[in-house]
């Protein structure tokens, strides 16, 4: 039996950080929620066609000449398109990195808009599975997968590289020619120069410390493997361009639309629902598919869908990268400088590396390593001729987590000190002096319930257990992202409350539903300010479909952060309401606004409650028009820091196998408020499935004599299920408290962010030998164990 | 008709002019002559792209992740490991095919016990375990936890709401021994 969290002291919620069901549960459970991919029966859609686009089979070639007129040819096929054709030419290059979501751009003002590297439809192939060449709209998948195989392709094939060291060096195959004479991306305005971070003086203080330890660790390409294949449907139209996709942002969409095909604002509808699963995948919306199938749809007039298979979804992943890390400290466990040092491999696209390699860091650095006088931060970006790499479910944090710590479980072992004590002593935001009581608290709780004390031993030197098997813990910490304070990029977000004169109410909190769980912390909070109606969360339609023709602009599920952010505007936005049912009630109960109040729905004279009526009673009597209020606000850019959390790990390494068991993981996250406990836990369980899966078994593997990925699937791509899972305990905590009426934080992404670190430091804490590169297999352990 | 390389005719079992299955408990006729069904379509395919039953889903299309699953003659199956044509003479219940208060639907939909998560998040992988856990819970209706892991265990959940559903079995395990109590 499990116990539930206690919440903040005095809080008083009502509903606001409960436990329930989120309020789509039983349409998932029935299978009743439509996704994109939903959208199968042709009655809906008359005269749908199927899309397919010619992927390279090499990792870099460029087309030489391209012979479609077989494919034309064959019964069932009505259109085939190449590079060739003027709509595909007159398109302007772009990435797929406009924005991280939180914001909407346009062309002009994309956030990396120097890497525009990516063509719609072009002819040269930088990956093995790169979009080129040729698209076909077919009566059926089956036909157009057919007409595909059919097109006669000359390829130039061009020598390749996967390795980022090689990629550096002079004379290796250039990715970008047209771009670039080398393969680092050369520093741009946004991330800053290859060293985007130098306080202090790092190279001094390494010559005077008392300690200094340096490693590296490596990260790989895990990848976001969301269940529903990314897939859209548009229908163009001479009078309307709609699209229906299954990108977790919609508004940047219509934008990316608008803008890359020309087209107003109010012509392009672009529509998004249910989601399954987003977890960073694409990096964002921008994505050439929409683009090609929108121009199919065009040339043969009917709606056109195009959906990845399996295989085509593996098309982004975490990006890997290589870190090296140096410490500076003090015996007494003080440190004076940190050196991080990074390359990326950012694969054959740019899209948002640099914001995994320098933004990520860079915030990092400020809200933990504020109290330290010398950091110096360096990255290169360098392209490769593999799968394009950024976001997965964060954006650079698990990497740079796993360099960090690594630093500070060396550095405690080196001066023989407890590695709580040594981050309690050194980490923390500028807003406040050390120690942080966020991670204080977090370190404390995290330590108590995994036995941590108890459990550690020297590294190597605890029991041994069924004659082989040793066991180890281990943990590591990071700051939150994000507080409001973080998201005032975003602009305003708006929302709209629709009281009904039965007192019922519809949210309009657009943002697409990817299973985050954000709708349902709308709801409640929604319930919560609205306590004065009785209106408890049953009464709350909140509206699932995103449609930019009807719907306020969507508030973008990055960051973790429209668990609160909306619900911030909502409580502002009920102030107003409330205003307005005084405003009606006025000429009913002969009484000024000032006069009256509101408790439980019933409206009264302040100096004769028994002079009143209920909201119910006050609208059915008046023209029955509900009450609209639609409110938008900004961010709060008050600076309040962030809190912290943790995962700790205890692991179990079998020695003769190379087999690692993970035992048991504590997930503890400081959230300032719990929004929805249920929600909140299903994200700190739920992200250890991925947190462990490219700890332990999750890996792209690829031939390096071809550049070919061989396991783009889910039987060789090992995702771990419920018998590989470990008893995980979910601790929430109500320590620090940002700026706002709930001053919460996002949790979601971050939950996996330490697990890869502490599952490693636990490996190292059970049989004394560090292994720095995941994932973890067992021919690793025994390598590192000199068995192999 | 295949001839052999003798140019004789080889002895093979007509194919059926029509085929036939049950789905969620009202027969359905299928002329493969018609073009309405193939040799090559999967039953998946044939359940979701034809007939609109698309609380199963294909995330796959290879047995690796259990999205797809139905059950045929009581057994839970991988409907896009299995030709539509296999299914001919068979009876199968989709999710659709569940009473609206299903106890298992409940189960996975009401998981909020604290600790545990919920059993879903997103969604799309939930109609798969949901209808694994009926053919497990009629055939075992008070499983122990390893045989709920191992009955479980071709599904992936992404979200990783393992815990939750684990909760979410038991539950609808005790749900149905009560409902049996009442009736």
């Amino acid at each position: 039996m499990k116990q539930p969290y206690t919440p903040r002291p005095n809080s008083n919620r009502k509903f606001v950080g409960g436990y329930r069901p989120k309020i789509d549960a039983w349409e998932k459970a029935r299978g009743k929620v439509e996704y994109v991919d939903d959208i199968t029966l042709k009655t809906r859609f008359p005269g749908m066609l199927y899309a397919k686009v010619l992927r390279s089979p090499h990792a870099h070639a460029r087309i030489t000449d391209i012979d479609v007129s077989r494919a034309e040819q064959l019964p069932g096929v009505v259109s085939v398109m190449t590079y060739k054709d003027p709509e595909f030419t007159s398109l302007r290059p772009t990435n797929a990195g406009w924005t991280d979501g939180v914001d909407t751009v346009s062309y002009d003002r994309k956030m990396w808009r120097d890497f525009n590297d990516r063509r719609v439809l072009g002819d040269y192939a930088c990956w093995v599975t790169d979009e080129v060449g040729a698209v076909v709209a077919a009566e059926s998948e089956e036909i157009a997968d057919e007409a595909i195989r059919l097109i006669d392709v000359q390829w130039e094939v061009l020598p390749f590289v996967l390795d980022p060291i090689e990629a550096m060096k002079p004379g290796a195959p250039l990715i970008h020619p047209d771009m670039t004479q080398t393969n680092v991306l050369p520093p741009e305005k946004m991330g800053g120069d290859d060293v985007f971070l130098n306080k202090g003086d790092v190279d001094a203080d390494f010559a005077e410390a008392e300690v200094v330890i340096d490693g590296t660790s490596i990260h790989h390409n895990a990848t976001q493997a969301s269940l529903d294949n990314w897939c859209c449907l548009v229908d163009w139209t001479e009078e309307k361009f709609t699209l229906y996709s299954n990108s977790f942002e919609a508004d940047q969409t219509r934008m990316h639309i608008s803008e890359m095909l020309d087209l107003p604002l109010h012509k392009v509808t672009v529509i998004s629902s249910y989601v399954g699963g987003q977890f960073g995948r694409g990096d964002t919306g921008e994505q050439p598919f929409f683009l090609f199938t929108a121009i199919l749809s065009k040339k043969t007039g009917r709606p056109v869908k195009f959906r990845h298979t399996r295989r085509e979804s593996f098309h982004d992943s975490r990006q890997p990268s290589i870190y090296y890390g140096k410490v500076g400290a003090k015996k007494d466990g003080t440190i004076t400088s940190l050196y991080f040092k990074s390359i990326g491999n950012t694969g054959a696209y740019a899209d948002h590396s640099i914001f995994a390699l320098k933004f990520a860091p860079l915030e990092i650095s400020e809200v933990s390593f504020a109290h330290i006088p010398n950091v110096k931060l360096e990255s290169y970006a360098v392209y490769t001729n593999k799968l394009p790499a950024c976001m997965m479910r964060g954006v650079g944090n698990s990497q740079f987590n796993l360099i960090f710590g690594h630093i500070v479980d060396l550095l405690a072992e080196k001066l023989d000190m407890d590695p709580i004590d040594l981050c309690i002593k050194n980490f923390g935001h500028e807003w406040e002096t050390l120690p942080d009581k966020s991670l204080m608290e977090v370190l404390r709780q995290g330590a108590e319930k995994i036995g941590w004390r108890k459990k550690r031993n020297k590294p190597g030197q605890g029991p041994t257990y069924d004659k082989t098997k040793k066991r180890g813990v281990g943990f590591s910490l990071h700051p939150a992202w994000h507080a409001e304070w973080q998201e005032v990029r975003r602009g305003h977000i708006p929302i709209s409350i629709i009281l009904n004169p039965d007192g019922t109410v519809i949210l309009n909190a657009p943002t697409v539903e990817t299973g985050t769980g954000s709708n349902t912390c709308n709801v409640l909070g929604c319930a919560e300010a609205l306590n004065f109606l009785g209106v408890t969360p049953e009464k709350i339609l909140w509206n699932h479909v995103v449609n930019t023709d009807t719907s306020l602009k969507d508030c973008v599920q990055t960051d973790s952060s429209v668990s609160y952010l909306q619900s911030e505007v909502i409580a502002a936005a009920v102030e107003e309401l409330k205003k307005e049912i005084f405003d009606r009630a006025e000429p009913v109960l002969k009484a000024k606004s000032k006069d009256l109040d509101i408790v439980d729905g019933r409206i009264f004279v302040k100096k004769n409650p028994d002079q009143g009526l209920t909201v119910k009673e006050l609208l059915f009597q008046g023209d029955l028009v509900p009450i609209v209020v639609t409110k938008s606000k900004l961010a709060n850019a008050e600076k309040t820091g962030v809190p912290y959390f943790a995962n700790f790990a205890e692991v179990e390494v079998d020695t003769d196998t190379g087999k690692v068991d993970v035992l048991h993981l504590v997930v503890i996250n400081d959230c300032g408020t719990v929004m929805f406990a249920s929600g909140a836990e299903a994200q700190q369980v739920g992200g250890q499935v991925m947190g462990m899966g490219e700890t332990l078994t999750e890996e792209i593997i690829y031939d390096e004599t071809t550049g070919v990925p061989l396991n783009f699937n889910f039987i060789d791509y090992k995702i771990p299920t419920i018998v590989d899972m470990p008893d995980i305990d979910p601790i929430l905590l109500e320590i620090w408290k940002g700026a706002g009426e709930y001053g919460a934080c996002g949790i979601g992404e971050g939950t996996l962010t330490c697990t890869p670190r502490a599952i490693m430091n636990a490996i190292y804490n059970a049989i004394g030998v560090r292994i720095n590169d995941i994932p973890i297999k067992p021919e690793k352990v025994l390598r590192a164990l000199g068995k192999v | 008709m295949p001839k052999t390389s003798k140019g004789t005719k080889k002895t093979i079992a007509t194919p059926p002019t029509e085929i036939k299955i049950k789905i969620n408990g009202c027969w359905h006729n299928f002329e493969p002559e018609r073009g309405d069904i193939t040799s090559t379509m999967t039953l998946s395919y044939l359940l979701r792209e034809k007939l609109g039953f698309t609380g199963l889903k294909v995330a796959c299309d290879e047995g690796g992740c259990g999205a797809c699953t139905v059950i045929m003659d009581g057994k839970a199956i991988l409907s896009c490991m299995m030709l539509a044509v296999q299914a001919n003479g068979h009876e199968i219940l989709t999710i659709e095919g569940l009473e609206k208060n299903d106890p298992i639907v409940a189960a996975f939909a009401e998981q909020c016990e604290p600790g545990y998560g919920t059993a879903l998040q997103c969604g799309i992988c939930t109609p798969g375990f949901v209808m694994s856990t009926k053919a497990l819970l009629d055939e075992n209706p008070v499983p122990t936890m390893g045989e709920v892991k191992e009955a479980l265990s071709g599904h992936i959940c992404r979200c990783g709401c393992y815990a939750g559903i684990a909760q979410a079995v038991t539950h609808a395990s005790e749900k149905i021994a009560k409902k049996g109590e009442v009736s």
